[in-house]
């Protein structure tokens, strides 16, 4: 059962595909931490019209240091597997194109940490002062 | 388990996986389109959204009367504004979760060679997201509960 993973995770580290190889890797993982994330806001958010005892405690989930350091990394999955699938849905469609794939991959990822970090950087803001103010 | 192995010269074991079955055609291109228009669709809907929650809302001023004042609370008259808060919403979470779960079919097909392991786990992810959906897509259709003390 873990035999499949462990070679999955090895061959990926000794694969040598640069750019292309290591965002196929970004592009998956952060799709799966979003689905996660998704269903877990989604369930919280539902509550409001169930539970709202339950609600109110996952937005206080929110709040707590463990989300706002997964908040950035949710604003980095974001971001990342939106430009990145756009890359994708273009490329695929233009196979002219694919000699520039290296190209096209490194300015998708110059985008994303332009869009991201500036987002991540008021994220950090906003709860560092959160937590100097009103403690952990 | 469709998987055997044999040991190359160098004493590398190396495992000869049988594909699973291959899927409907016609599935998997229409599963393909939709990936491709929803992602698009999801660019805009759910950018907008994470940039007005995390960067001009802020998560640490998150309450509950945030919740009843955009969607409109049970058994009380609903403006135009929360109907289009509604629908926005409505459309963001099916999209998103149809694109999340076909997502999580093709990582799953791809690692997973058993096909009794493929089905039961596709089984589970299908029975979470849809039970989450299906508490999403009513809670939107019948708004927020009321909170007694909260305006």
């Amino acid at each position: 059962m873990l035999a499949p993973l462990v070679e999955t995770v090895r061959e990926s580290v000794r694969y040598k595909g640069k750019e292309g190889h290591w965002s196929w890797v970004l592009h998956r993982i952060s799709g799966l931490g979003l689905v996660f994330f998704l269903v877990l806001h989604i369930f919280g958010m539902s509550m409001s019209a169930f539970n709202p005892p339950l609600h109110e405690a996952m937005l206080e989930v929110y709040k707590t240091p463990l989300f706002s350091l997964g908040e950035l990394a949710l604003a980095f999955s974001l971001v990342f597997h939106a430009i990145n699938g756009t890359r994708i849905a273009i490329l695929e469609l233009r196979p002219e194109l694919w000699n520039q794939q290296q190209k096209a991959t490194r300015l998708s990822i110059i985008i994303t940490l332009a869009i991201s970090l500036p987002m991540i950087a008021v994220m950090a803001y906003k709860s560092i002062t959160h937590f100097a103010t009103h403690g952990f | 388990m469709s998987t055997s192995s044999s040991t190359l010269a160098a004493g590398r074991t190396v495992r000869h996986v049988k594909p699973l079955p291959k899927g409907n055609g016609s599935f998997e291109r229409a599963a393909w389109v939709f990936m491709r228009f929803s992602g698009l669709a999801l660019l805009f809907l759910a950018l907008f959204h994470f940039v007005m929650q995390h960067i001009f809302i802020g998560t640490h001023n998150l309450v509950v009367t945030d919740t009843m004042r955009r969607w409109g609370v049970q058994g009380q008259a609903i403006s135009i504004d929360q109907v289009a808060w509604r629908l926005y919403y409505l459309v963001t979470l099916l999209l998103a979760m149809l694109h999340g779960m076909n997502g999580v079919r093709q990582v799953a097909y791809d690692y997973i060679h058993a096909r009794p392991i493929y089905t039961a786990l596709m089984t589970v992810v299908a029975i979470v997201v849809g039970v989450v959906t299906v508490l999403g897509t009513l809670a939107l259709l019948i708004g927020a509960a009321a909170v007694p003390g909260a305006a």
